[in-house]
């Protein structure tokens, strides 16, 4: 990549850093005009790019064919028109065929591939031991065995947690705690990385890096 | 009124924190990174003898403008990879503003595809709505869900696409993810057919995706764009990952330095109000 020449393109360029900046006065200084018009446009503009988006994908997926002879089309125009009616509190019924018919198909779909990866396979993986590795696989199986064992136990709902059952059930909290911990930790590091392509950008469009 | 850790205001972190992100950028330190298994399984899962010229590949942009951090490093390097491999790839993404990331990859990955022909070697089907439902249409008839590409020339007319319809025309694919969509090539395509798919995600994916990896659902996996670094190191073209990733260890370093200093600042309260 490099830094654009065209005049538009510069534009561009610097309308983007300014908004990012805009956007940035509320957590680095305090909410203010400046701030909420950033915010007030991003939202205007995310809402008609994704209208006009979604408008031409069903022109193209749904209603083009159906000009063309695609008759059978008609049956998903006609379901999709239906989940407006919520809009109308006297035909709100209306858009929940429409709605369960998409759930049904949702959730049968979801099951028919889930349990082997998600159940089967997972829980295959989980108790082979590892062939190579050496120690810290050992280590790795082990932790995680012990880890699943202990968090399955913990929701154990029937009988009370107490006498032999303490002991596991407790270090099973434990591993439900580190387990959330780590992802939220990742959710945080995530929205890090975010902030440090703003960082590049901010730099880039200032001609302090290349970009 | 004595100092204490809870009466900084917040704002003081942000601008400390911003501040030190561009700090590397301007003076690179050049923090080791060392190559996952699971990245390394990614790379050799589409190079070398694991692509044939004219493999056809489906690359799922699902990550929007804003995570372009984390998972385009990545997805430029694997589109480099099969390219140079001769595959022909499929690009398509469930958000809205996937145009601008198609255009980006053009970009990023300038030289790889320059040199190849649209229609021929490569071709963006567009934006995909529909979630599970439309991923699983897309396994058994391709056009049903995508009669044209993005720039509405109909598939039957892309000489790339003549003979793709279905699963069974696909050699592989490689989802990068924010959210769910991997997982729907995983239960729609992975599990009823066995399509090889490897996923280059967020970090926040790391944890669901590493396990798949390990039970083998996954070839490869990409965490994040740390992933996205070793994939540019694995294919030996540093790119902004590698470049980034100074930056993201600062921001690391000072969340744990925050929490460090968070914890230090509640025990000392506790021995104060003891």
């Amino acid at each position: 990549m490099a830094y654009p020449t065209a005049t538009t393109e510069i534009i561009g360029l610097w309308t983007g850093w300014v908004l990012m900046l805009m956007i940035y006065s509320y957590p680095l200084y305090k909410e203010n005009p400046v701030y909420r018009f950033a915010e007030h446009l991003y939202i205007a503009v995310m809402l008609a790019v994704n209208l006009v988006v979604n408008f031409s994908n069903v022109m193209r997926i749904c209603i083009r064919p159906l000009m063309g002879g695609n008759i059978t089309l008609i049956v998903p125009l006609i379901l999709g028109i239906m989940i407006y009616a919520m809009l109308i509190p006297e035909y709100r019924w209306v858009s929940r065929y429409p709605i369960a018919i998409m759930v049904g198909a949702g959730f049968g779909l979801g099951i028919r591939g889930s349990i082997g990866p998600n159940i089967q396979d997972a829980i295959v993986s989980t108790i082979t031991r590892p062939t190579d590795g050496g120690t810290m696989a050992w280590i790795n199986f082990l932790y995680i065995a012990v880890g699943l064992i202990c968090s399955v136990m913990y929701f154990l709902l029937t009988y009370e947690h107490s006498g032999a059952l303490q002991a596991p059930t407790r270090l099973g909290r434990l591993f439900i705690m580190v387990a959330l911990g780590a992802y939220f930790g990742n959710t945080v590091l995530f929205r890090f990385t975010m902030l440090t392509g703003r960082a590049q950008f901010f730099l880039q469009v200032l001609k302090l890096i290349p970009m | 009124m004595s100092f204490s850790l809870a009466n900084i205001d917040r704002r003081v972190f942000y601008w400390i924190l911003f501040i030190a992100l561009m700090v590397p950028f301007l003076n690179p330190i050049g923090f080791p990174i060392k190559i996952a298994e699971n990245t390394r399984d990614l790379y050799e899962g589409i190079t070398g003898d694991s692509v044939e010229p004219g493999d056809v590949w489906i690359i799922n942009f699902g990550y929007g403008v804003s995570a372009w951090p984390e998972c385009h490093p990545g997805v430029t390097v694997c589109a480099k990879a099969l390219l140079r491999e001769g595959a022909h790839i499929i690009l398509m993404g469930p958000h809205t503003d996937v145009e601008l990331t198609y255009y980006h990859l053009l970009d990023t990955a300038k030289e790889d595809f320059d040199a190849a022909t649209y229609g021929e070697d490569y071709v963006f089907l567009g934006y995909i709505t529909g979630y599970e439902s439309a991923i699983a249409q897309l396994a058994s008839n391709m056009r049903s869900v995508y009669p044209t590409d993005h720039f509405n020339t109909p598939l039957d007319d892309i000489p790339m696409m003549q003979d793709v319809n279905t699963w069974h025309d696909v050699s592989g694919v490689l989802s990068s993810d924010t959210g769910d969509w991997g997982g729907y090539f995983l239960t729609q395509w992975q599990e009823p057919y066995g399509v090889p798919m490897a996923q280059i995600g967020i970090a926040m994916l790391g944890s669901t995706g590493i396990p798949r990896w390990l039970a083998g659902n996954y070839f490869g996996m990409s965490v994040g764009s740390r992933g996205g670094a070793e994939l540019e190191m694995l294919i030996d073209e540093p790119g902004d990952a590698i470049i980034a990733m100074d930056s993201i260890s600062v921001s690391h370093l000072l969340i744990v330095i925050a929490v460090i200093l968070a914890n230090i600042g509640l025990l000392l309260e506790r021995g104060r109000g003891s």
